[in-house]
């Protein structure tokens, strides 16, 4: 399990950048000729995307991608018949043609040549099967979350991602929110004093084994792609009880539970605040419906779902020696004291993606890591898989981020990757 | 004596047991022979991959036996391999090995990648074999294990492939070659690396593959690898220039920024904003002066990068660069200086500004002093309260922001002062705006300083004083504020008036207010008095949490012959709806007579009856709620009603 890496300074590389990232009241000034967003843009300066995985949540931010100016979309595809026609109509009413095409195997609007960056919405089952098969066919990837089912993915989702030079964007759009982004800074910039405890609220703390459901007649081709819907996860029957994409295998083994589907953005956001983008906790602990973990740092994360200030969704709060701050999808604050807040910039409330494609065109332009890189979710992941094997396990677990294995627990390592049912690999 | 003894022994034993096996079955909640048992019985599949997934957790070598078979099965070979991958021991990698000869398709290709994921060095010289598979998912799949595994063996056939297998498995190849070198990298074979990026480089592979290899090729160089990049950095070919811009972030060394620093100046101007930001991105200490030298002199939007990237990289140093371009003409120029001096890290920077401060004139003097405010620089509060005096007006504009921000009480005299000096409107606005923000900083202290504005004869000075008098509140600032309601004067009246309504300040403290408001209500002698004091009054009840809803619902009640317009009767709704009793229901019943606010009421009558009131029986809420069900025109409240209702019966 344990990663032989490149020997290049990686971490000195994540550091700069991603410092880039959390200056985010002032956006990167790159100039509208390097970009291609200023005025009208050119055909031949789009970046021609394509869409994979297209529901609900895909359309939503597929939406946000096609109100940028420098991006033309020109395929979809789906594994649900009418989930394609559903965006194939988003997408040619804003092209005003019809000639956005249609997949249902995302293995041929890959080998396009033509296609510079995909959105992958799928469920998370195929998130980082499909996210290494586009990189390694050349796309650049925006990757709705949880991005992984395991740990071992998700150390392959960072070495994939580095090997082949794509510019990768986790769907965590948090991390380009403004009043996220702020409670961050304070947190990194030392306004807090010297940082003690981060807490998240990762909604619905709780795991448990995945299944096997009685089937059903399996719908034709054009409709369901059943084969293609359960992709790299382990054989079942058909029934359309498992169709709800979102929910299947998100966890990986460990079905279920918010350590994945919030604490990717809860979790990730605390990584960031504690400068952890290239590590994880190293101690996770169950402790009375609660999970609470420690970094080498000293800095513990405390994952619970009650005890919050009224302050929207998917909130955290970042305490230090000398004060605190606390924050939510309602963009508000609650802090120790009203002077931290004096610089929080423009409050945007419901935590929309357009600003985090916005990086994520950017970088695909200047090739600069996204806010949310490869790199960094694959340690929120980590933290959040790891919580979630002390949650399953019901026990205290160690981890070692350098090794990245669980120390002097064979159950806990087993736990750490799942095979891939044939023919997928990442 | 012995039987004791032993007896004692005996006890010590069996309580060791137990704890251990109590232990032990904490850990292992199944039987390793259980599960084995599912797997041979008859059992169906559902229950036999449940037990494969269990058995990744808790299996031993003794599970192997069992997994094997399933191999072969295509609805479970995916299950069991969850579980061999697992299985720590030869025998998992021996059963996937074997199972290599047996299998083909696509349950041959789970095999091969299981291998990969377990680095069977032993499976190496089948693998080798089956590189020439017929089967190009089969070779492929072959490829990319062999890199995985790595070695010279591995490598060598690889390279031997790349020349001559079929297109379709080439791009898997070329992956493997890739996989491998990364391997002898990491373990410092660095001339072997070189050489299998080398190869792909060359190679007829889609497009990609030579990208990753021109990465790899130019990161295991290091320093020597700088000729490589440089030429990405020049292509014409977009995605070899991104290669280029990503290594250029990642490839180590001094030499490296300084060579990239002089091809900062070659290249065209399109893409030398690109291999700037990539430089900014190096974190070498030889970058910063780069950046500082790009944001003094050059084209404007380089200089604007540079200028941003300032605040990550820059520190004390970059002041003067960025007080430079601050005092420029140019807007967007400034702007982004400004941006970043007031982001620059470091209270060094705080320092160096503070010892500018003094001795600034002009345009430097009006960036210095914002900059204090905007970085909160207590300190500079002396030299800004000096420039209040200054002869130019944006001088003294930007300290009465600053002090709008930094400023405490004892500031409150001087801007006092500045206001009775200056009938200039804008300058009154900013004044106005810094005397509200201090006197909701520093509260009650202010009042001696706000005071004497309220005896002033120039209306509008009279106005300010009041409205920052309340922001303060308490009983001082409300007697100015009734006391204004009796001045001669109409526009001050009518400000007061306006002020009382919203008196939103220290609720309930400031109870007096409601008396205040009551006295409009019923003697204001000018209609719009009359409707403030109402709506204020009504909201001072609605937020008042020293009344029981109860008294709430009585003093409406005493007020309703005052509220006639259905806008405040929707106001006094909205107050009886948030305070559920038998006596609001009943208010509303009444209230609900006026077409006006008929749906108003029923919307409220639903959200009380939905309550379990005392003194509101179970028949009296299902009444009220028929009532609504049947009369009312809003959808959603007929909707509400009944879905209500229902959950009554």
């Amino acid at each position: 399990m344990c990663k032989e890496r490149m020997g290049l300074n990686r971490r000195r590389f994540l550091k700069t950048a991603v410092q880039a990232g959390v200056c985010l009241s002032v956006p990167q000034f790159i100039p509208g000729t390097a970009l291609g967003k200023s005025g009208s843009v050119a055909p031949s300066e789009r970046i021609r995307l394509g869409a994979i995985g297209i529901g609900n949540r895909g359309r939503y931010v597929l939406g946000c991608f096609l109100r940028e100016p420098d991006l033309r979309c020109v395929a979809v595809c789906d594994v649900r018949g009418d989930n394609r026609r559903r965006a194939k109509d988003q997408v040619d009413t804003i092209n005003g043609d019809k000639q956005c095409a249609t997949y249902i195997d995302m293995r041929d609007l890959l080998a396009r040549d033509d296609i510079d960056a995909v959105l992958i919405a799928t469920g998370p089952n195929w998130h980082v099967t499909a996210a290494t098969m586009a990189a390694k066919a050349g796309k650049d990837v925006y990757c709705e979350k949880p991005c992984t089912k395991n740990i071992a993915q998700s150390l392959t989702l960072a070495d994939v991602f580095r090997r082949t030079a794509r510019v990768f964007q986790a769907g965590t759009q948090r991390r380009s929110l403004p009043n996220f982004a702020y409670a961050i800074e304070l947190a990194r910039t030392g306004k807090l004093g010297k940082l003690q405890t981060l807490h998240a609220h990762p909604g619905g703390l709780g795991t448990k084994m995945s299944g096997w459901v009685a089937p059903e007649p399996e719908p034709p081709r054009e409709k369901v792609d059943w084969d293609m819907y359960l992709g790299p996860a382990a054989w079942r029957p058909y029934t359309r009880k498992l169709m709800n994409a979102f929910h299947f295998e998100k966890g990986g083994g460990l079905v279920g539970g918010g350590c994945l589907e919030w604490g990717s953005h809860c979790v990730d956001l605390c990584q960031l605040a504690n400068d952890a983008d290239d590590t994880a906790p190293v101690e996770y602990e169950p402790v009375n419906g609660q999970l609470h973990a420690r970094y080498a740092n000293g800095v513990k994360l405390i994952m619970r779902n009650d005890g919050w200030l009224p302050l929207g969704s998917c909130p955290v709060r970042f305490e230090g020696e000398t004060g605190w701050v606390e924050t939510g999808d309602d963009a508000e604050f609650g802090a120790s004291s009203q002077s931290l807040l004096l610089r929080r910039g423009t409050k945007i409330p419901g935590y929309p993606a357009d600003f985090h494609v916005r990086d994520f065109l950017d970088c695909v332009k200047t090739r600069a890591l996204t806010r949310a890189n490869a790199d960094a979710a694959c340690w929120a992941h980590i933290a959040c898989h790891a919580a979630n094997i002390a949650l399953f396990l019901n026990r205290k677990v160690k981890y070692d981020p350098k090794k990245n294995e669980f120390i002097g627990d064979e159950q806990a390592n087993r736990l750490r990757s799942e095979a891939l049912r044939e023919p997928w690999r990442i | 004596m012995i039987i004791k003894k032993r007896y004692l022994c005996w006890c010590i034993a069996l309580l060791i047991a137990t704890l251990w096996t109590g232990a032990f079955a904490q850990n292992h909640p199944y039987k390793e022979s259980d599960l084995i048992s599912v797997l041979q019985s008859d059992a169906a599949k559902g229950d036999k991959a449940i037990t494969c997934k269990r058995l990744a957790i808790y299996g031993t070598e003794k599970s192997v036996p069992a997994l094997a078979p399933l191999l072969s099965d295509k609805e479970l070979a995916s299950w069991a391999r969850i579980a061999l991958e697992a299985i720590p021991g030869t025998s998992a990698d021996t059963a996937l090995r074997n199972a290599l000869g047996n299998l083909q398709g696509r349950l041959l290709v789970g095999v091969i990648n299981s291998i990969a994921v377990r680095r069977d060095v032993g499976a190496v010289d089948t693998l080798l074999q089956k590189l020439d598979d017929v089967n190009a998912s089969v070779a492929s799949a072959a490829a990319v294990a062999l890199g995985h595994i790595g070695g010279e063996k591995a490598a060598k056939a690889l390279t031997k492939s790349l020349a001559n297998a079929p297109v379709g498995v080439r791009s898997a190849v070329a992956e493997g070659c890739i996989l491998c070198a990364e391997r002898f990298l990491a373990h410092n074979r660095t001339a072997e690396a070189v050489k299998l990026y080398d190869t792909v480089r060359k190679a007829d592979v889609p497009d990609q593959r030579h990208l990753e290899a021109i990465r790899g090729a130019i990161l295991a160089r290091q320093s020597a690898g700088l000729l490589l990049l440089i030429e990405q950095l020049r292509s014409e070919d977009k995605k070899r220039l991104g290669i280029g811009l990503r290594t250029a972030r990642e490839l180590p060394g001094r030499n490296v920024t300084e060579a990239l620093a002089v091809e900062l100046n070659r290249l065209n101007p399109d893409r030398r904003s690109l291999l700037l930001l990539a430089l900014a991105d190096r974190s070498d200490s030889a970058v910063l002066p780069i950046v500082q030298k790009t944001a003094q002199s050059g084209p404007k939007e380089l200089r604007i990068t540079a200028i941003n990237i300032l605040i990550r990289l820059g520190d004390v140093s970059c002041v003067p660069v960025l007080l430079e371009a601050a005092t420029e003409d140019d807007a967007e120029l400034k702007q982004a200086a400004m941006e970043t001096l007031v982001r620059l890290p470091g209270k060094d920077v705080e320092a160096d500004i503070l010892a500018r401060l003094p001795q600034a004139k002009g345009k430097l003097q009006q960036v210095l002093i914002e900059l204090a405010g905007q970085r909160q620089i207590n300190k500079a509060l002396p030299a800004v309260v000096l420039s209040l005096h200054n002869n130019d007006a944006e001088i003294r504009g930007a300290a009465v922001r600053t002090i709008s921000i930094i400023g405490q009480d004892q500031q409150t005299p001087d801007l006092v002062k500045m206001l009775e000096n200056t009938q200039n409107s804008s300058e009154r606005a900013g004044i106005r705006k810094a005397l509200l923000a201090i006197s909701g900083r520093c509260g009650a202290k202010c009042i001696p300083h706000l005071k004497p504005l309220t005896q002033s004869r120039d209306n509008e000075l009279h106005m300010i004083g009041l409205h920052a008098l309340a922001i303060v509140g308490g009983s001082d600032a409300l007697a100015a504020v009734k006391s204004a309601i009796e001045n001669a004067e109409p526009p001050v009246q009518d400000e007061a008036v306006r002020i009382l309504s919203n008196w939103p300040y220290n609720w309930p403290q400031d109870s007096e207010a409601g008396q205040a408001l009551l006295m409009l209500v019923t003697s204001a002698k000018k209609m719009p008095h009359h409707v403030l004091g109402l709506r204020g009054y009504l909201q001072y009840i609605r937020g008042n949490k020293k009344l029981s809803n109860e008294r709430k619902v009585a003093k409406i009640k005493d007020m309703l012959s005052h509220i006639k317009r259905p806008e405040e009767k929707k106001q006094a709704i909205a107050v009886l709806g948030e305070a559920p009793s038998a006596s609001a229901l009943e208010l509303l019943t009444t209230l609900a007579e006026d077409p006006a606010v008929v749906e108003e009421a029923y919307s409220a009558m639903v959200r009380i009856a939905g309550k379990d009131i005392s003194g509101v029986s179970r028949d009296q809420r299902r009444e009220v709620l028929q009532t609504v069900a049947e009369k009312s025109r809003n959808d959603g409240t007929r909707q509400r009603a009944r879905k209500t209702l229902s959950k009554l019966r």
